[in-house]
């Protein structure tokens, strides 16, 4: 199953979650902060948050900054 | 606590909030932090590099300092506030420095789109605190608007270049109903005296630490500047007079 991620087209397993992703790309939960299709996602729920074949997901985390 | 920075309730002893960029390396960026003696720190929000992940800064921050992620790099109000909902609901505060800025040679904030944002912000629950130009009336607007705090630039980021908008800060902290933390522009901590001396609440500072020589000792010599400066407010600075006045008695010369 593909989804976009960052922009970039990921392979991932059958009926992946938020979770798996942030595991399959080495990203703890803490300050991972995701995106689906342009909608927030609550950290609670990464766990329980299924990926569809062609989903748009933004990951992203705090950085160095003022 | 004594004379606590006080924002949206919350109280904090240092009245020096700093920013984690440019410093050489996450490990000086955590020396600094401690040696500013700052309880809440800015970040960034950015998307990961699936391609290097890379250290995560939170594991190099102190603990109990608290992080407050800004909107760096959002020109509208609508990407202000994607970047804000995005880092609630991945665990970061629902504290947001707010920053619009479409002007990227002078980094100068776009008052209109930073009211539209913060309306819709606070309507969210978040505790705003804007990044503005010092205009006393859009400082109005948003205090209406439910802001925290309302943060003016002291000159261009990072630009060292001083309290440049002086005359204008002071009108702000004189009609001010929430704290005024000056942001941006300052390099020297004679500059961040010079802002608490004239009564604003707090400094955030990033550059002129980050960038220093010695970042570590440069963060050591604004946290007593901070405290020079906010301890000269209170004491009460005497006022500036055109001629002389002796400090000696000028009866019982002795020459007399």
């Amino acid at each position: 199953m593909k989804v976009v991620c960052n922009g970039k087209e990921l392979e991932l397993g059958t009926r992946p979650t938020v979770s798996q992703l942030l595991d399959e790309l080495g990203l703890r939960a803490p300050y991972a902060l995701v995106e689906l299709n342009g909608e927030p996602v609550e950290r609670e729920r990464y766990a329980e948050t299924a990926l569809q074949e062609g989903d748009t997901v933004v990951v992203a985390r705090p950085v160095a900054g003022g | 606590m004594q004379d606590p920075l006080v924002i949206a309730g919350r109280e904090f002893r240092s009245r020096l909030i700093t920013g984690t960029g440019k410093y050489p390396s996450l490990e000086v960026m955590r020396g600094a932090v401690v040696a500013s003696r700052c309880e809440l720190v800015t970040v960034a929000v950015r998307r990961i590099n699936l391609d290097d992940v890379g250290e995560a800064i939170t594991d190099w921050l102190p603990e109990g300092v608290m992080l407050l992620p800004n909107t760096a790099g959002c020109r509208t109000a609508e990407e202000a506030v994607r970047v804000a909902r995005l880092a609630r609901a991945g665990g970061l505060p629902d504290w947001i420095k707010l920053e619009v800025i479409p002007d990227p040679r002078y980094l100068l904030p776009d008052g209109e789109e930073t009211l539209r944002a913060a309306v819709e912000l606070v309507g969210e629950g978040f505790t705003v605190l804007p990044y503005v130009f010092p205009d006393p009336v859009l400082q109005r607007k948003l205090e209406a608007a439910g802001c925290a705090t309302v943060m003016p630039l002291a000159a261009p980021i990072g630009s060292g270049r001083g309290l440049r908008l002086r005359h204008a800060i002071e009108i702000l902290v004189e009609q001010a109903e929430v704290p005024v933390i000056v942001d941006a522009g300052l390099g020297a901590p004679s500059q961040a005296a010079e802002c608490m001396e004239l009564g604003a609440d707090g400094v955030l500072v990033n550059t002129a630490i980050g960038l220093a020589g010695d970042p570590i000792a440069m963060a050591s010599a604004f946290a007593q500047a901070v405290e020079a400066g906010r301890a000269a407010y209170l004491a009460g600075i005497i006022e500036e007079s055109e001629t002389a006045r002796p400090s000696s008695p000028i009866t019982g010369l002795v020459t007399s």
